[in-house]
């Protein structure tokens, strides 16, 4: 091997040995934890109510045992705001008023379904009583 | 503070050995030439090696500040020892604390002399936060050896709740035998008129109106309403909030507190606080500047204590809540505890109005369309709860958050003024 070819070779591992140390890893910054971000729970209320919502739509009991308080207690306090009960509303009014599948889940002295597995109330059907209960 | 290789070091003495190892396979010195360096640079560095004596103390400008104010802390580096030192500071990172700048800070500190890195600080949110210790790296002169610790002790960066300037609060209906700004029921010296009587013994004659004694022939007599002052507990619910990324109920419901306890402690009543949730704190009323800070205090430290345990009224100390003292119930009303117990004070004949942070600002409906009807429900729901407190004679003002507090604590001024005869009996 020539001197020429030597001090090329040389020349070629200094620059391979700089470029290894150039790669050669740098500290890593200085770390402190940061706590932890609390999630964002749903408040229990609206959970239980999403719930509800759901199992309404399949379930006629739900809709009698669960949903059916609720709206009692809904609509209850919008009439009396205009003065009426729903205990003294007459049914035809209480059906031009609310509607008739609102009264019929609202009225008072409602009997428990009789078929158990009968379906509920559907979620988009729920949406339109809701309607019809803010116009009040 | 623990000693380790700096990262590079492996890797030098890597290349170090890599080239004599080299040399030998292959039989040509000018490989080991190159690789000396290197052995002798991570040698040297290992033997030379000492552990720097840094120390690090965190100086703020002050302790207590308003949320959002921002605020210059100062981090001192000193070096003791016989060499300079580079040396790199973290700053503190919490979740509510925002810190300019973010990232590391390196600095060459002399050898026996001490340098300053000044942090800018600036809470996000109200609450206790501390700063400190620091992090600190230090190096030896060759980056061989790195010493990392912490150093320094641990201050807490008080942040107070901000607070709207309230001009109107909420009248209470009874007044406690102190000097105050609430006019009230009884007959005494005072500045409001109250009534005409006849004279009795023992009135001065400044107190006898002289155009109802023309009139009416005999001596007359004004009488007046004295100004009292009137104990004030703000009952805070922590069992449950509403929170989204930025903030949430509770953050609101502690403002409000502040204000509110600012405010009426400003018109000399008497202020207590109950933290009622899932742990039970309280303060009792009194009065003054002191009683503000105190308040303050103890609001930084109000959280969201999750628990089964049932509350009630039963579970409050009778000393907290005195005879006759108004009672501000600052709620979110998503917890049963809570609302039962507002209901049992009014039961009970306390003279209570609820101030309702708004959660709905905070939570939004869910993704499907049975989640958005939930939320209307949800919506409904919450309105007639307002009318069930409502019916029971307790004034309801709904806060939503960011907006003023005043319209809402005027609305409990008209309601309580309607429904006075009731309330009062």
């Amino acid at each position: 091997m020539t001197l020429l070819a030597e001090i090329v070779l040389i020349v070629f591992a200094g620059i391979a040995v700089a470029t290894c140390v150039a790669l050669l890893p740098a500290p890593l910054p200085l770390r402190r934890r940061i706590p932890v971000a609390p999630g964002s729970p749903r408040p229990h209320q609206l959970v239980a109510l999403e719930r509800l919502v759901t199992t309404a739509g399949p379930s006629a009991v739900s809709v009698h045992a669960y949903l059916r308080p609720l709206l009692t207690q809904i609509v209850s306090h919008r009439l009396a705001a205009r003065g009426q009960t729903l205990e003294r509303m007459p049914e035809a009014v209480g059906r031009e008023v609310l509607g008739d599948r609102l009264w019929d889940i609202v009225r008072p002295g409602r009997p428990f379904p009789e078929d158990r597995h009968a379906p509920g109330v559907q979620p988009q059907e729920l949406g339109a009583m809701l309607e019809a209960i803010r116009r009040l | 503070m623990k000693g380790s290789l700096s990262p590079r070091t492996p890797g030098v003495l890597a290349l170090a050995g890599a080239g004599l190892i080299a040399a030998l396979a292959t039989g040509r010195p000018e490989l080991a030439l190159i690789a000396a360096p290197f052995l002798v640079f991570g040698g040297a560095g290992l033997v030379l090696a000492r552990e720097p004596q840094v120390t690090a103390a965190v100086e703020p400008q002050r302790l207590r500040l308003l949320e959002g104010e921002g605020l210059t802390c100062a981090v001192r580096v000193r070096n003791d020892g016989p060499e300079p030192v580079e040396v790199e500071v973290a700053p503190v990172r919490t979740r509510n604390l925002a810190v300019a700048p973010a990232g590391t800070v390196s600095v060459r500190v002399g050898a026996r002399s001490e340098t300053e890195i000044e942090f800018s600080l600036r809470p996000r949110r109200w609450g206790a936060h501390g700063i400190g210790p620091v992090a600190v790296r230090a190096r030896d002169v060759l980056g061989v050896t790195t010493w990392e610790g912490r150093r320094g002790g641990r201050l807490d960066l008080r942040a107070f709740p901000r607070e709207d300037r309230l001009r109107e609060l909420v009248a209470p209906l009874r007044t406690q035998p102190f000097l105050g700004t609430h006019v009230a029921r009884a007959r005494a010296d005072g500045i409001e008129f109250a009534d005409i009587r006849p004279f009795q013994v023992g009135d001065q004659v400044r107190q006898v109106n002289w155009r109802a004694t023309a009139r009416r022939g005999s001596l007359q007599v004004n009488q007046r309403h004295p100004e009292h002052s009137s104990d004030v507990v703000l009952l805070i619910d922590t069992f449950e909030e509403a929170r989204d990324q930025a903030s949430g109920t509770l953050d609101s419901a502690v403002r409000t507190a502040a204000s509110l306890a600012r405010a009426h402690l400003g018109r000399r009543d008497r202020v207590g606080v109950v933290d009622f949730g899932g742990t039970l704190h309280w303060l009792e009323p009194a009065f003054g500047t002191t009683q503000l800070y105190r308040i303050v205090d103890a609001l930084l430290s109000s959280d969201i204590a999750f628990s089964y345990a049932w509350r009630n009224v039963d579970s409050l100390p009778q000393r907290v809540l005195p005879p006759g003292a108004l009672i501000l119930a600052i709620t979110p009303l998503l917890d049963e505890r809570s609302i039962a117990l507002v209901s049992q004070l009014r039961m009970r004949g306390c003279d209570l109005s609820v101030v309702e942070v708004s959660p709905l600002d905070h939570v939004s409906p869910g993704p499907t369309a049975a989640d958005g009807v939930a939320y209307q429900l949800w919506e409904l729901q919450r309105e007639a709860l307002r009318a069930r407190l409502r019916s029971l004679g307790i004034a309801v003002a709904v806060w939503e958050p960011g907006g003023a507090l005043g319209p809402g604590l005027e609305e409990v001024n008209a309601f309580r003024r309607s429904a006075q005869p009731a309330l009062r009996a």
